[in-house]
């Protein structure tokens, strides 16, 4: 009677049954969560605000917000750790916006992490291969084009922002900014077809 | 906008830095589920998500799991979690006790062991209510879009540091950490202080061994008149007026 239970808690599960869990509100499926994504969820929270102390307090936010939030999360079809990813950056971002006495962004950091924006993703998306081709695409930008990319993701700037920042015309920074993801979904090819 | 028009724009979309027209062509697209944008922005979500993925790897301190999942209220000891064994061996001692009438002894033993991990258990499982109850509010204030936050303690070497949170309808939540727990037969007690008036008191708190706490306050809150919030220790008890000086003090 005990094997399947004691399989199923060493051997893990797919995405799917731990979200039905975490709907449950299994607090034991909370630490399925993190075993399987706070690795992630840190190492990207620690880029954003570059400090391990509110790092610590960001991801424990993020990992209460996802538990809050789970019941609109679609278990079948979601992408469980896409979604925990945007979570954490706007955390982050949040966080960093804060600090800097930057306005508070109220339209589009809440686009990005419904749970619903999450359903039909390539299940396994975050696989160390796409991850590292991710990585060489990133560095295979040129040097503006990285920066507007990283200005934008790790530090949640506006084009208007990062033209400000970078003391570049706006419509460069724009021409930057699509170039820059069209370099990487061309770089990327079938992987993402974005 | 036509699809075609959109397209390159819909990773500006998703990194949440598209300006209008186009931001507001793509949700415009998106919100009659158009079947070449909805495929668009999911791909180019996709790619942001690996760009969150390919951050420098670094290795989480060892303390951060049992912090995130001591705040679910769930157990923190390690990766193999015994608590559903010992109920199915409980409920199992149980069942042979009264099928197969044991020795008299053993079986009273037996009972009154597996009655305490029985009622541990439903310790647990009322704590853990509570403990939700408790985050339901801290999230019911956190995810108001109003909410005014203020950051304490960000630039000193070793105090207590976090977040308070305040929204009008919801109360005001806490979020520390560097807190070491108040010594024996002391408490913390945090204060809302009005602009002009004196500091009112807010609720008692204790803080978790590693430093951390959630403290949350329920109800309306004058965010506008309000100066700043603080915490004291004070003893078990609680006080009407605080000790001086705050441990910590939000100015908002």
């Amino acid at each position: 009677m005990l094997l399947p239970l004691l399989l199923a808690i060493e051997f893990g599960e797919s995405d799917a049954d731990l979200v039905r869990r975490l709907q449950r509100r299994d607090p034991r499926a909370m630490a399925e969560l993190y075993d399987r994504y706070g690795r992630l969820v840190y190492a990207l929270i620690l880029r954003v605000v570059r400090d391990g102390g509110i790092a610590e307090d960001l991801v424990q936010e993020t990992f209460l917000r996802v538990w809050n939030r789970v019941q609109g999360f679609d278990a079948e079809r979601g992408g469980l750790g896409p979604w925990l990813l945007a979570v954490a950056r706007n955390r982050a971002i949040d966080y960093l916006r804060s600090a800097a006495g930057r306005m508070r962004n109220a339209v589009e950091l809440p686009e990005t992490e419904h749970p619903a924006l999450f359903t039909d993703m390539e299940k396994e998306l975050l696989n160390s291969d796409r991850v590292r081709r991710v990585r060489a695409a990133l560095e295979k930008l040129s040097k503006n084009h990285r920066a507007v990319i990283e200005l934008a993701y790790f530090e949640g700037l506006s084009q208007a922002e990062m033209a400000e920042k970078m003391g570049e015309p706006l419509g460069t920074v724009k021409t930057w900014v699509r170039t820059a993801l069209k370099s990487l979904r061309d770089e990327l090819g079938t992987a993402v077809t974005a | 906008m036509n699809c075609d028009e959109l397209r390159d724009d819909y990773g500006l979309y998703a990194l949440g830095i598209a300006d209008d027209p186009e931001l507001s062509e793509i949700r415009a697209h998106l919100q009659r589920a158009c079947p070449a944008c909805v495929p668009g922005v999911r791909s180019a979500r996709e790619l942001i998500a690996l760009m969150g993925a390919a951050a420098p790897a670094v290795e989480p301190p060892a303390r951060l799991r049992k912090r995130v999942l001591a705040s679910v209220g769930g157990r923190t000891a390690s990766r193999w979690n015994w608590s559903p064994v010992w109920a199915a061996v409980a409920a199992g001692a149980l069942i042979a006790a009264v099928v197969f009438n044991i020795r008299a002894q053993r079986a009273s033993t037996e009972l009154a062991r597996t009655g305490a991990v029985l009622r541990q258990l439903e310790v647990d499982s009322v704590s853990q209510v509570r403990e939700l109850a408790r985050l339901n509010e801290a999230f019911a204030i956190l995810n108001q879009p109003n909410v005014k936050q203020v950051v304490f303690g960000g630039g000193a070497p070793q105090p207590p540091r976090g977040r308070v949170f305040l929204d009008p309808q919801r109360g005001v939540l806490l979020v520390a950490s560097n807190l070491p727990p108040a010594p024996s037969g002391k408490i913390y007690e945090m204060w809302v202080i009005p602009k002009g008036g004196k500091p009112v008191p807010a609720g008692l708190f204790q803080s978790a061994a590693d430093g951390t706490a959630v403290h949350v306050v329920p109800g309306p809150v004058d965010v506008a008149g309000t100066a700043a919030v603080a915490v004291t220790v004070e003893v078990v008890a609680g006080a009407q007026v605080p000790n001086l000086p705050p441990v910590f003090a939000a100015a908002l």
